[in-house]
């Protein structure tokens, strides 16, 4: 024994070495996975029900089978605060909560009535959970969405993250995420954008073969069912001021504030009664490329924000067909009609978006911080003047000018 | 073995002292100080650090195959070195804390469950004892050799973050009376680079080979300040929330975000470049330890270290703000006598030395 | 006349040789001088004995005299002349020993014959391209390998004997004016001083040589390529050829050697490098993978994407065993089977790997007892492992090192442990060449045939790492 011990303090960090694996390992032999341990969460809801905070958790169930489907369930619990709710939660679950995974959370636009940050506080300081987290809000509760979204994947392969990325280009702020809503929040104009989504009731017929498909299925999608609502993306976003809902934006309105946003190329405009060689047709177009050129200066002491728009734009339907249109089907120029319209209606939009951001004192286009960027000393000056820094977007005059072309 | 390192290795370890404590909490704790302008303050407390090595290759120029010990002790007696080396120690006990700290948050925080996270942590402790009883050479060998890797990870770390939104920070956003309190205040989570005197004897330089120290001093520098500008870049107003810069930059939009956690990079990235500082720390432990107390051998200093460190480990580990507040009150203090008088007191030495060798010429 | 009694010394030899029945002696006398021949039959060339000395004795017609022996009648190149007390020494070399009453001299005559291979390719280095042979069992066929490559006077051979019992030969091999005297000098040092009764095989001497015995890791390079050896003295490296054994020791030894093929140099050299990396792609999915697998499992699942969650999650859901046990069962496994297809017979290799692959590995996933994943894990790893086959038995010590480590500590354990063993690697000096080299340090010059390799014209120096007396190679 002596001399096994003299053996291994000539080497003593092999000891250690040793100790520690003989420590350590039974408790590795021990431990499960951690996916047994932890529930895999994939999204968070929060809503308010008589002054108690419920949090729903769309939790992954792992079942064995070889076919690898992801099969969720909604978990709730309620409590006097977020964290307390989703202790709760846990309870029910029979797991502690894994938010690693989770890629959405959801509120409900009634928590928009207050300060929307206190509540997600409890989530943004768990730093497993990444900052990039999809941020929505919804017209019925967090739970029903969830639930609404249990068989989404199975019935269009599609998750809910998805779902709203495909619309993240459309929102001025890039996507709805915790980290942009925070952005926003901590912002000069404490303005933030996020994503909407509406749960619709569905017409009897509808569901009634939903259900029946959904019953063969598995449980996540009847439970949807069951509630007769529809997910449904139109692509709104509301406007939150210091985390409190002030306005909703449609999609076209979206659309109209992208206008400045070189990166938003996916919109769609329509114009009416263009009359053409072959009668008076409705056109579409899409916008295919766009360069924006933007600066800002301060005219006689006034702010002013100037915009050049150039606009690569492609038709892409015509009402009223006829056959003297059909003779030139491709309209390779566009007349200068057209051209007007396009611009008009471009600008109309643009100007009744403004109006809803000045009414609202809600900056989230960014003009502030594109005149504090440029001349810091002359937005300074001049907000010494407001009443607050909120005001300062009604006082720029905006000039826009859009150049259509068709390539 | 003989215990001589080259140039390069010595840049390495340049490299990695420039990056302690910098990678992760710092620029957050910056930004709530001095909002972007904490690049300035990184950058400017990185050139007054820079001076040490010319005063490096000074001191070895004047005092050829001396170590720091015998050149101290030669000019200013036993009992003064004897308590240099004692604030020596000291100071990097406690910036072996402080990553320590720094890093058990981080990992707290991303991967470990709680009651897992400090055996991992400790499991680091024989690591670094192993190194520090094999010697520099072994230790700088292996920095070499995993340098690439802590490379790629990092500029990996900087490249995804560029599939981002990053717009220029604001700068010029802080009062100088706030800029220079932050350089102050932060001043102990700079000055590693004090550990080259420590291991002045054991640099083997070749003729014209000084510069590239500075190649590899200026590359690290370089690193830190693309970080911070990407992560105040990225982050803006909301830089203060995230406390681990070099894995936050990596946290991708939400439709890069289908691809996975990427993490990972960071993650492995950061550990590497902690458990060398702490190596790096170590070494300077055990010698200042072995120069206080000349009689006792290696293996006495490595037993008093993990003493005091689990001690102190217990104290501070998982109580991080105990650790910063700490670091900001009467550690500054001790990180001026290390980081400014100790390279004052050394530079006198030289310019003694070299008006003596003037005299004698 | 003499007065050397020839049945006598015979008959002492006899005793001492302990009247072993391979023992065989022959007289002949005429006209009074009598020659006594002594030998072992089963290690000498009886053919060669019978028609170059037994012939021309019997038909010489003059009078004896040593210098008619040595000269004309022995019809035998390797004459020499021997003291007394090495008569034991010599037989047993497969010498026979000429004794005469005539002359005190004794003659030994090397008729030695061992039962040997013809140098064959070597089944665990076989090449696409490039030389076949390999290095057999016998000494001097070895050497005549290397000679026919290497036909320079400055090739140095010298012999040592090791072992008390077994007397093996050991020559050492290296070109004078390019190896380090330092590290021959050091050889001959620790091969002076290796005190044991038998050396069966070079593996045998490794350990005597080793800076570290007791390290799992190899410090002496071992070859089975005359070419690859020729190649490695051309760098500096001294090679060790010892008798009976098929593997040639190479000193200094450098890590990235294992990664390095005889192929490599006989192939484009673009190929080669990336041969190279994939083999370092190999050795680190296969030290790494298991442990990395279950520290994904046990403590960072958060780390996985959710869709190889999912996977993992469902198919683990259920398992009977907790994730490190069903990884280290199957481990075991694995390497069961590797042990027993070693051992068996070819023919019944096809039914071990029926058993193994379908019977136990499908059905034990059917079964539910090992999950898909950790089955697609451990085999992975295990295929990997053979991209370096000279390192395999480190590496599955090294597996089963990083699986422990993984398992119970997480990333941190496994990081830990390559901090912990490059360290180690590092602090390894083989015969003053780092053991890490080129890379740590970082020899620049030596960067031409590290991972990357460049094409031959342009490695016009040899590698400093081994600190070679004559630094070109022209």
């Amino acid at each position: 024994m002596k001399k096994l011990i003299k053996k291994y303090l000539k080497n003593p960090m092999l000891l250690i070495f040793i100790i520690i694996l003989i420590f350590f390992t039974p408790m590795a032999i021990y431990s499960p996975g951690e996916n047994k341990i932890k529930g895999v969460v994939t999204a968070i809801g929060i809503d308010k029900i008589d002054e108690e905070y419920e949090v729903s958790l769309l939790t992954f169930i792992p079942t064995a089978n070889q076919t690898y489907k992801q099969q969720n369930a909604v978990v709730s619990g309620k409590g006097k605060s977020v964290t307390e709710a989703i202790y709760n939660a846990q309870l029910s679950m029979g797991r502690s909560v894994g938010l690693a995974h989770a890629k959405t959370t959801v509120v409900n636009e009634q928590l928009l009535n207050e300060d929307v940050a206190q509540i997600v506080d409890h989530i943004s300081r768990i730093s497993s959970l990444p900052e990039n987290t999809v941020f929505i809000c919804t017209n019925a509760t967090a739970k029903e969405l969830l639930e609404s979204t249990t068989g989404l994947e199975t019935e269009l392969g599609l998750k809910l993250e998805q779902l709203i990325g495909f619309n993240s280009t459309n929102l001025y702020a890039i996507d709805t995420s915790l980290e942009s809503f925070y952005k926003g929040y901590f912002g000069q104009t404490h303005s933030s954008i996020i994503g909407h989504l509406s749960l619709e009731e569905e017409s009897k017929e509808d569901s009634k073969q939903n259900e029946g498909e959904d019953n063969s299925e598995n449980n996540g999608e009847s439970q949807a069912t069951q509630n007769q609502k529809k997910l449904t993306n139109k692509g709104d976003a509301v406007i939150l001021k210091r985390g409190e809902l002030v306005a909703k934006l449609s999609s076209e309105q979206l659309n109209a504030l992208n206008l400045l946003n070189s990166k938003s190329i996916k919109q769609i405009v329509n114009i009416e009664d263009v009359k053409l060689d072959s009668g008076i047709h409705d056109l579409s177009y899409r916008i295919r490329n766009k360069r924006v050129l933007k600066s800002t200066k301060f005219e006689n002491g006034y702010p002013v924000f100037q915009a050049q728009v150039i606009l690569g734009m492609e038709l892409t339907e015509v009402k009223g067909m006829n056959e003297n249109f059909k003779e030139n089907t491709e309209i390779s120029e566009m007349n200068k009609e057209i051209k007007e319209k396009l611009n008009l209606k471009l600008k109309k939009q643009f100007t009744d978006a403004l109006k809803i951001l000045i009414e609202n004192k809600t900056d989230i286009i960014n003009i502030t911080e594109e005149f504090f960027k440029n001349d810091r000393k002359a937005f300074n000056k001049y907000i010494k003047n407001l009443n607050s820094i909120d005001e300062f977007i009604s006082h720029v005059n905006f000039k826009v000018s859009i150049i259509i072309n068709t390539d | 073995m003989k215990q001589t390192i080259n140039i390069r290795q010595c840049g390495i370890i340049l490299i990695m002292c420039i990056f302690a404590n910098k990678l992760l909490l710092m620029p957050s704790l910056l930004y709530t100080n001095v909002k972007a302008d904490g690049i300035f303050v990184t950058a400017i407390l990185f050139l007054i650090e820079l001076a040490i090595i010319p005063l490096i290759f000074l001191l070895k120029k004047h005092f050829p195959k001396q170590s720091l010990y015998e050149i101290l002790k030669s000019r200013t007696g036993v009992i003064f070195t004897k308590l240099i080396y004692m604030l020596l120690l000291i100071f990097f006990l406690f910036k072996i804390i402080l990553v320590f700290s720094i890093t058990y948050v981080y990992f707290k925080q991303q991967i470990y469950k709680d009651e897992i996270i400090w055996i991992a942590l400790i499991s680091i402790l024989p690591v670094i004892n192993h190194s520090v009883a094999n010697g520099i050479r072994p230790l700088a060998r292996t920095m070499e050799i995993f340098f690439a890797l802590v490379l790629i990870g990092f500029l990996a770390c900087l490249g995804f973050s560029l599939f981002t939104n990053i717009e220029l920070p604001h700068m010029f956003l802080s009062d100088i009376q706030s800029f220079f309190g932050a350089m102050y205040k932060h001043l102990f989570s700079f000055g590693d680079m004090i550990f080259l005197f420590l291991i002045l004897d054991k640099i083997e330089i070749k003729e014209g080979e000084e510069k590239k120290v500075y190649h590899y001093a200026i590359l690290g520098f370089i690193l830190i300040i693309m970080l911070y500008f990407l992560y105040y870049g990225k982050y803006q107003v909301t830089s203060f929330m995230h406390n681990n810069a070099l894995a936050d930059i990596l946290v991708f939009s939400v439709q890069f975000n289908a691809i996975g956690r990427l993490d990972i990079i960071a993650m492995i990235t950061i550990l590497f470049i902690t458990i060398f500082q702490l190596e790096i720390f170590s070494y300077g432990f055990s010698d200042c330890f072995l120069h206080i107390f000349p009689k006792l051998n290696n293996i006495y200093s490595i037993i008093v270290f993990d003493i005091t460190f689990l001690i102190l480990y217990y104290f501070f580990l998982g109580k991080y703000e105990i650790m910063i507040n700490l670091t900001s009150t009467w550690l500054t203090v001790l990180a001026v006598i290390i980081n400014v008088i100790f390279p004052l007191i050394l530079f006198v030495i030289y310019l003694v030395k070299r008006s003596k060798n003037e005299e004698t010429d | 006349m003499s007065d050397f009694n020839i049945r006598k010394e015979i008959e002492k030899v006899k005793e001492e040789l302990n009247s072993c029945i391979d023992f065989a002696y022959r007289y002949y006398k005429k006209n009074g001088q009598e020659v006594g021949l002594i030998f072992l039959k089963s290690i000498i060339d009886q053919t060669l004995l019978s028609s170059a000395i037994y012939y021309p004795l019997q038909t010489f017609q003059n009078e004896f005299t040593i210098d008619n022996l040595k000269t004309s009648i022995i019809k035998c190149a390797d004459v020499k002349d021997i003291e007394k007390k090495d008569i034991i020494k010599e037989i047993l070399d497969g010498k026979v020993i000429i004794l005469t009453n005539f002359s005190l001299q004794i003659l030994s005559v090397d008729l030695y014959k061992f039962p040997t291979r013809t140098p064959s390719e070597p089944p665990t280095s076989p090449v696409i391209q490039g030389p076949r042979e390999g290095f057999v069992e016998d000494l001097q066929t070895n050497i005549t390998l290397l000679r026919r490559r290497l036909k320079s006077p400055n090739m140095i051979l010298e012999v040592v004997r090791v072992g008390s019992q077994t007397q093996t030969k050991i020559c050492i091999s290296y070109i004078k004016g390019i190896a380090n005297d330092k590290v021959i000098k050091e050889i001959k040092n620790k091969l002076k001083n290796i005190k044991t009764d038998g050396i069966v095989d070079s593996y045998m001497i490794l350990s005597f040589l080793e800076d570290k015995p007791n390290s799992l890791f190899k410090q002496i390079g071992n070859q089975e390529k005359p070419d690859v050896v020729v190649a490695k003295m051309l760098e500096g490296r001294v090679a060790l050829i010892v008798d009976n054994s098929p593997i040639v020791l190479t000193i200094p030894f450098v890590f990235i050697e294992d990664l390095q093929n005889s192929n490599d140099y006989y192939t484009n050299h673009h190929y080669s490098s990336l041969v190279r990396v994939i083999r370092l792609l190999g050795l680190l999915i296969a030290i790494i993978a298991p442990g990395f697998y279950l520290s994904m499992q046990i403590y960072h699942y958060n780390i996985l994407p959710l869709n190889f969650l999912v996977t993992i999650a469902n198919t683990t859901q259920g398992l009977p065993f907790t994730p490190f046990l069903e990884i280290l069962f199957i481990f075991l496994l694995f390497q069961i089977l590797y042990e027993v297809s070693l051992r068996l017979p070819s023919y019944l290799g096809l039914a071990t790997s029926i058993v193994g692959a379908l019977i136990l590995g499908d059905t034990g996933v059917k079964a539910g007892l090992i999950s898909p994943p950790g089955v697609i894990i451990v085999a992975l790893s295990k295929i990997a492992l053979y991209t370096i086959p000279e390192e395999a038995s480190q590496i599955t010590v090294l597996q089963l090192v990083f699986l422990f480590l993984g398992g119970s500590l997480g990333i941190i354990g496994i990081t830990c442990g390559a901090i912990y063993i490059i360290n180690y690697l590092n602090s390894i000096d083989s015969f003053g060449t780092p053991y890490l080299a080129p890379y740590g340090p970082k020899i620049s010059s030596d960067l031409k045939d590290g991972l990357f390799t460049e094409p031959i014209q342009k490695m016009k120096n040899r590698p400093k790492s081994f600190s070679p007396k004559n630094k070109e190679r022209v």
